[in-house]
């Protein structure tokens, strides 16, 4: 059995708690292992490295040093962190002069940047593979029209090598195409939710995700699918930002949570309600 | 004086090629908040070459920013846009510049809620922003929303070795250029 280790990030533990409970609940299923990083902190968001990028290397850093001494892969289900997390390891395996500095401050921590920093969809493609989640499904999900958002931080990372493309993504396609949901062409896999704007800015949050939710809408959509919990949160919250009609926002492994049980364990956590999409589901597999 | 020198100054803070840029507006045209902007990011960018400092920091665009990287990956010189910005809002807020404080004020209070617990603290940042703000009761109700959605945690997940990571944030500070 493979086992990574697990960086869940603050919104996991929080906001997105259900998120983690979802991984976990998947993850046991296909005999992938994780390992709690120790003592983990904050990856710095995009807060740390617009106030100071030296901050920001160093709050990645301190993690990805602890994670080297277990030698696994580093999985980061969060968008965010992951970004963070690979942006820092890869400037630190190539630049000595910041891997130095960096490491002077987190002494007596040290940070090679030797291990490999991995989201979930490159854990699903790598670990599990499309043929084995083709074959092992209990539930119909053909019923279900499904667009794939990957949002900002999965591919865009300037100078990095990045695991997909960063204009017309298709790896997390490929993952719901194999549990058998309709997966449509839409304009919309990369545009912006509007981030931590939330608070700051609401009414640009409200009109970039909602401009989001209209074209899943426009192209027949029952269910929007991601993989940041940002990118849930304010797609989620939409109700609230005064926008009536939304389809459910999904987790990626709350879509192989229906497939794999019929159910969805966080579903009460959703504020757009998911029940419905649930039980089209089961209905479609009982006939 | 050095007619360059603001543009000197900006690609030495960030490290980015500025002076490669030839105006194909591939930033702009992807800008997801163009809409919210007072200067374009590629008249930004022309602004800085041109040495126009007060009309780049004093900018209400460098804030309005959402760091979404679409112009950074389709510069076709590789300048790394959002990171210019990202250095612009430094820059202004060391001179007093900034047109808008709300973004450095949250991401401030984030930072401190990361020091303080090592992990952040949602529920506290969030009021301590609504505090500064003099805003306690908008969004009350999508709160109490998430709370009983269990989306809110009323404790901090604090982590145990607060004591070092708070010397690796002062180390920081402390060799932080005039309060850069």
């Amino acid at each position: 059995m493979a086992t990574l280790t697990y960086y869940p990030g603050c919104s996991l533990k929080t906001s997105s708690r259900f998120y983690d409970t979802s991984i976990r609940e998947v993850f046991s299923f296909y005999r992938i292992g994780i390992k709690e990083l120790d003592e983990w902190s904050c990856c710095g968001a995009s807060a740390a490295h617009t106030v100071d990028e030296t901050l920001a290397h160093v709050l990645a850093a301190r993690n990805i040093a602890i994670a080297e001494a277990d030698d696994n892969h580093v999985f980061a289900p969060c968008s965010a962190c992951y970004s963070r997390l690979k942006i820092t390891n890869d400037k630190i395996l190539k630049d000595k002069g910041l891997r130095d500095k960096i490491n002077g401050y987190i002494y007596p921590l040290r940070c090679l940047g030797t291990t490999e920093i991995k989201n979930i969809i490159e854990v699903f493609n790598e670990y599990v593979g499309i043929e084995k989640i083709a074959k092992g499904l209990s539930f119909d999900l053909s019923s279900i029209r499904a667009v794939p958002y990957y949002g900002c931080m999965l591919t865009r990372m300037p100078k990095t090598d990045v695991f997909d493309d960063c204009e017309d993504p298709v790896s997390m396609d490929k993952l719901l195409w194999a549990t058998g949901m309709e997966v449509l062409r839409w304009p919309f896999k990369m545009e912006c939710c509007g981030a931590s704007e939330t608070i700051t800015s609401k009414h640009v949050t409200a009109s970039l995700s909602g401009k989001v939710m209209d074209m899943a809408r426009a192209v027949g959509a029952d269910v929007i699918i991601t993989t940041c919990p940002l990118c849930q949160m304010n797609l989620d919250l939409l109700p609230h930002l005064n926008r009536k009609d939304n389809v459910p926002v999904l987790f990626l492994t709350e879509v192989f949570e229906l497939a794999i049980k019929g159910k969805i364990s966080g579903k009460s956590a959703h504020i757009i309600p998911v029940e419905e999409l649930i039980k089209k589901v089961v209905q479609k597999s009982k006939l | 004086m050095d007619n360059l020198e603001f543009l000197h100054e900006i690609e030495n803070a960030s490290g980015e090629n500025i002076s490669t840029c030839y105006q194909c507006y591939k930033c702009s045209n992807g800008c997801p908040v163009a809409a919210e902007m007072d200067l374009l990011p590629h008249r930004i960018i022309r602004h800085i070459i041109n040495g126009n400092r007060e009309k780049v920091l004093g900018s209400k665009s460098i804030w309005m920013c959402l760091q979404c990287m679409t112009c950074s990956v389709r510069c076709p010189n590789n300048i790394d846009i959002a990171h210019v910005i990202n250095t612009l809002r430094k820059v202004s807020v060391k001179l007093s510049m900034e047109a808008q404080k709300d973004r450095w004020l949250f991401d401030n209070l984030f930072l401190d809620s990361v020091k303080t617990h090592g992990r952040l603290y949602e529920l506290e940042t969030i009021m301590k922003y609504k505090m500064a703000k003099k805003d306690i009761l908008s969004d009350t109700k999508m709160g109490i929303d998430m709370l009983l959605k269990g989306r809110m945690g009323i404790l901090p997940h604090s982590i145990k070795d607060r004591k070092m990571l708070r010397a690796i944030f002062k180390k920081v500070e402390d060799d932080r250029p005039n309060g850069w």
